[in-house]
């Protein structure tokens, strides 16, 4: 029998709860029809609706047009240098396990010269929910290609249009050892945007969802054969997965039933260049957590942290009075 | 004497109890089915037991420790040679403990093996080497003696509190060392913190002199000032703190002065329901307070207490008793009672205990389940069983009904006793009665278990919400016969095998003991057997008319020789009523359920005239045929589908769900289009705007959910064009 303790119910009374406007900081200054205003919003539906207190939530981004993300939540955020999304997060959560960390990071922050990083946070599977907010251009530095600009995409920096197959973050993760979360969403489904977000952060280990926005000052045609055609969004279901509405199952036909433990089937899935899979293409719940493995039993007492003090320094002692007075035995290590 | 005149003696002695001439005094029989049980030393079964302080369950059987280290060392061609040798050893080991050795797994090991050394060749010590290293569990080796339920039991609870303690104590120190480190911090940040003489003291001594700490404590006076705690929120955390050090229930890593100074820890353990009670009632506003110290303390280091909320609330915390889900966070008590002297106070106290759900676990224990056939009142097995009838009642206790012979194989049951949050009740019957008899403890267990004279069941009140998913009766042998029965084989008087089905009944389990002599008598030997029926017999077919049939049970003397005994009507009367009561447990575990059986005889009932009124329509049916494919007839109305209301083509509206929130129409008209709580668009006031706007909105939308409809006011400029371009969003 479950039951909650009276002491719980009544505590649960006092607790407060948040709008959406209370984790809103600031006017996002993203181009109108930006995706990233629908990653927003689905995110702030998230915090509001799981009761995240902003002080003891942190988002963490790198360098782009997605790493404003952190200067429009009202919670703890950081801003960091290009590329190093990841292991400031990582940081983060090894000292404050307790937080919630959330990354946004783009496709050239992640895929490109956090490409190092991106590989090792997979493996170290530590309780992050990253989203790749993939535009698939450079935006922020007006126009230059990306990773995973489709070929042929013409650029500053490929006039002549790019010459390299896109790559495809979500075949690179399922790739990658202990991947434990991966999930694909498109910022024009906002009801699928909001229930794989949940879904990533519900899951304890990294959860890495790739969210295919639309760039409309850069490429604004790039995604309109799948924006008008919802047959070539295939939806991917199953219980363990996500369960449409009946409203949604009337718009989007293109659906499969994909059961997210089976990786075989999610790497296949991942490689559809025809139709956008949206849905969680693998989850393994059993994969350990780097914290957790590293979790110190120890409580950090003013005696233990003494101990470790006073053996660092027992390593070597440096006389500041003049060396030749002090006794041979006592000379700098 | 004839044959009538032998039956009229039996049938008067099983009627009256007054001996003939052909039926003699029982003497010193055992049941017959015992006959291969004489030395319980030398066969394998579930004692002695090792008391494990680590694993999965309390006490483990030697028998099974063996098992699996044979299973791994015992293999190849050497496996065989290598079984026996251990077995051996295994043997030694029971025949020292029953004779009274005690000591560790690993000391009676060893000592059995040096006894047995002498003698034998090398691979025998190496065989007992490699058993003994595949062996990872060590503890004390107890027997089945009368002591076992108080060992075995109190040792279970010591597990189950070591790891409670363990987890409190963790916390404590956790919270001791949180809100100290808050008070520090706010302490560090004042100005007596900053003091110069407190810089100077935080220094170590061999560099003070480099150091101007006035300088310094100027220079952090003049820094950014923290505002200081609240002095309420200091004198709060103080009185925690004082509360959390000064408790008494777990004892904590740094408090030996404590102690010293004579705030020892409570004991947990008593000798009587009274004593227990006694302690529960003056520990309870202690506990009390430390349980709210702990909320508040949680509360305080997330920075999540508010005055004004809470401290109206945390005021009465506990007023009303603490729930089993806190309670279960602190040690519970053990109590071990006798019930064969329990007293109408104890017991009292007892119930008293049980219907208030405490934490309390009591260990009844029995040792001796009859009472004399003169003897008055309740027998103190029965009054056991009753006892844990009522527990069973009161719905939130776990009971827990074994014999001694019985409580290995329920030690994972125990061990969930034990987590349990709320009381619970061993009833223990130890076979000490069974001395008296010449038998040992184990037997004389295993034998009330086997004559359903002290079954196994338990009731497990957070197994689940039905009495199917609460109450067990596995372990009983044979739960779903009266008796079990078992097959006994013998020689005859012409030297010949004969085989037979005999039940185990509880006349077989009374004529065991001495005190029921009375109620017996033995028949010479080779004397006629045709008036005689078994005792379960019976009871499950009746006597029949009185004159024709006796009954009697199968008994051996000292020297394995076969007699038949009557059994007397009182015997009979007290099989009957366990019998009985052995039925009411069966219901309640589902063994011929009365409630079930008529449930399914009337669905069968049912069944069969629904089968046989179909049976008898079928030869005239007329086919119907639905004119589902005809073309006059209209489709059956579509299946009510989740269908929203779908606006009017007509109507301006937003499919608000889709909608992207990608700000295109609120930047146009932040009046006409705004966004829900979810920050997804939908029209907040169509006259805000122009019909122009709405088209726009529509055409910029990223994921085309706007429809503008039919324009509010047909006169507005360039209709016609904004109409034809609208047509697209229809």
């Amino acid at each position: 029998m479950n039951t909650t303790s009276a002491t719980e119910c009544l505590l649960e009374l006092c607790e407060e709860h948040l709008g959406l406007e209370d984790y809103q900081s600031g006017v996002p200054r993203w181009c109108t029809g930006c995706g990233d205003n629908a990653i927003l919003a689905a995110v702030q539906r998230l915090c509001r609706d799981e009761g995240l207190r902003p002080e003891k939530t942190v988002f963490v981004s790198g360098i782009g047009c997605s790493s404003r993300f952190p200067h429009y939540m009202k919670t703890y955020g950081f801003h960091g240098i290009h590329g190093r999304a990841l292991p400031v997060a990582e940081g983060v959560k090894m000292s404050r396990p307790d937080l919630d960390v959330f990354v946004n990071t783009g496709d050239g922050d992640c895929c490109s010269i956090g490409a190092a990083h991106w590989i090792h946070a997979i493996r170290y599977n530590m309780n992050l929910t990253v989203f790749l907010h993939d535009n698939q251009i450079y935006g922020l530095t007006k126009m230059q290609a990306s990773p995973t600009s489709p070929i042929g995409t013409r650029s500053n920096t490929s006039p002549r249009g790019s010459v390299l197959e896109a790559l495809n973050p979500l075949t690179v993760t399922l790739g990658v050892q202990n991947a434990s979360f991966v999930a694909q969403a498109v910022d024009w489904v906002p009801e699928l945007l909001y229930d794989i977000v949940k879904a990533a952060y519900r899951h304890r280990g990294l959860s890495f969802v790739r969210i295919v926005q639309r760039c409309p000052e850069w490429m604004p045609k790039l995604h309109d054969p799948w924006l008008h055609d919802p047959n070539r969004v295939q939806v991917l279901h199953h219980e363990r997965g996500l369960q449409l509405s009946a409203a949604l199952g009337r718009v989007y036909r293109n659906q499969l039933a994909h059961d997210p433990r089976d990786l075989d089937a999610a790497r296949r899935i991942a490689g559809n260049d025809d139709a956008i899979p949206v849905g969680i293409l693998y989850h393994d719940p059993e994969v350990p957590c780097y914290e957790d493995l590293k979790k110190s039993t120890l409580l950090r007492t003013p005696a233990l942290i003494r101990a470790g003090v006073e053996a660092q320094f027992d390593k070597y002692t440096v006389w500041p009075k003049v060396a030749e007075t002090a006794p041979a035995e006592h000379q700098a290590a | 004497m004839d044959a009538i005149a032998t039956h009229a003696e039996r049938v008067a002695f099983h009627l009256t109890g007054r001996r003939g001439a052909t039926v003699r005094e029982a003497g010193t029989l055992r049941p017959a089915l015992q006959a291969r049980y004489r030395d319980v030393a030398a066969l394998r079964h579930d004692y002695p037991v090792v008391l494990a302080a680590s694993g999965d369950v309390a006490a483990v059987s030697l028998t099974s420790l063996v098992d699996a280290a044979l299973a791994r060392v015992a293999t190849g061609g050497d496996g065989d040679r290598t079984r026996r040798q251990v077995l051996r050893v295994e043997h030694q080991i029971r025949v020292l403990v029953e004779h009274g050795a005690e000591g560790t797994l690993g000391e009676l090991w060893g000592d059995a093996v040096q006894r047995l050394l002498p003698g034998r060749d090398a691979s025998f010590a190496d065989a007992a080497r490699r058993a003994r290293a595949a062996i990872a569990v060590d503890g004390p080796v107890v027997r089945c003696d009368p002591n076992l339920p108080h060992r075995l039991l109190e040792h279970a609870w010591q597990r189950a509190q070591t790891r409670k303690h363990a987890a409190l104590r963790d916390r404590l120190v956790r919270l001791i060392q949180q809100l100290s480190d808050i008070l520090r911090v706010d302490f560090e940040q004042s100005n007596a913190g900053r003091s110069a003489a407190r810089l100077q003291a935080s220094v170590g001594s061999g560099h003070q002199g480099l150091f101007d700490f006035d300088a310094m404590a100027s220079l952090l006076a003049t820094g950014a000032a923290h505002p200081p705690m609240a002095d309420a929120r200091r004198e709060r955390i103080r009185r925690l703190l004082a509360v959390l050090d000064a408790q008494a229930f777990v004892a904590l890593p740094d408090d030996g002065a404590a102690r010293a100074a004579g705030s020892a820890v409570y004991d947990h353990r008593f000798e009587s329901c009274t004593a227990a009670l006694a302690a529960w009632n003056e520990r309870q506003p202690r506990l009390v307070e430390l349980a709210r110290a702990i909320e508040v303390a949680e509360l305080e280091i997330d920075g999540r207490y508010h005055a004004e909320r809470h401290d109206a609330l945390f005021a009465a915390y506990g007023a009303s008793g603490l729930d089993a889900e806190v309670l279960s966070r602190f040690p519970d008590l053990l109590v071990c009672i006798d019930g064969t002297t329990l007293d109408a106070d104890e017991q009292r106290k007892l119930m008293e205990i049980l219907a208030g759900e405490l934490p309390i676990k009591i260990l009844y224990r029995v040792d001796d389940l009859l009472a004399a056939p003169e003897a008055k009142g309740t027998s103190p097995g029965l009054r056991c069983r009753q006892i844990a009838h009522m527990a069973m009642g009161l719905n939130q206790v776990y009971v827990l009904h074994a014999a001694a012979s019985h409580l290995v194989a329920c030690g994972a049951r125990i061990d969930d006793a034990m987590r349990f949050a709320g009381p619970a009740l061993f009833c223990v019957y130890t076979g000490a009665s069974g001395a008296t008899a010449g038998t040992s403890t184990y037997l004389a267990a295993a034998a009330a278990m086997e004559s359903r004279a002290f079954p196994a069941f338990v009731y497990d009140p957070a197994g689940g919400a039905d009495w199917a998913s609460r109450f067990y009766l596995d372990g009983n042998p044979q739960a779903e016969l009266d008796w079990p029965i078992h097959r006994f084989e013998y020689e005859d008087a012409r030297h010949q095998r004969v085989s037979v089905d005999l039940a185990f009944t509880f006349a077989d389990f009374a004529a065991a003991d001495p005190r029921f002599a009375v109620e017996l008598a033995r028949l010479p030997a080779a004397a006629d057997e045709s008036d005689l029926v078994a005792v379960d017999e019976i009871l499950l077919r009746g006597a029949g008319p009185l004159a024709e049939r006796v009954p009697f049970v199968r008994m051996i003397d000292e020297r394995d020789r076969l007699h038949a005994v009557v059994v007397d009507q009182r015997l009979l009367r007290k099989a009957r009523g366990c019998r009985e009561m052995w039925h009411s447990l069966q219901e309640l575990g589902g063994v011929h359920n009365s409630h079930a059986e008529r449930l399914l005889e009337r669905e069968r009932a049912a069944w069969e005239d629904a089968h046989a009124a179909a049976a008898a329509a079928a030869p005239v049916a007329t086919a119907v045929v639905a004119a589902a494919d005809s073309p006059e007839t209209t489709t059956s109305p579509a299946p009510a589908a989740a269908e929203d209301t779908a606006p009017s083509r007509d109507d301006a509206y937003i499919e608000t769900a889709r909608c992207s929130t990608c700000n295109e129409c609120t930047q146009i008209n932040p009046k006409m289009f705004a966004y829900d709580a979810n920050r997804q668009a939908y029209i907040a006031d169509l006259k805000a705007g122009t019909y122009a706007q709405l088209v726009e909105a529509a055409e910029s939308c990223q994921v085309s959910v706007i429809h503008p409809g039919k324009p509010l006011d047909p006169n507005e400029p360039g209709i016609a064009g904004l109409l034809e371009r609208a047509e697209a969003f229809r």
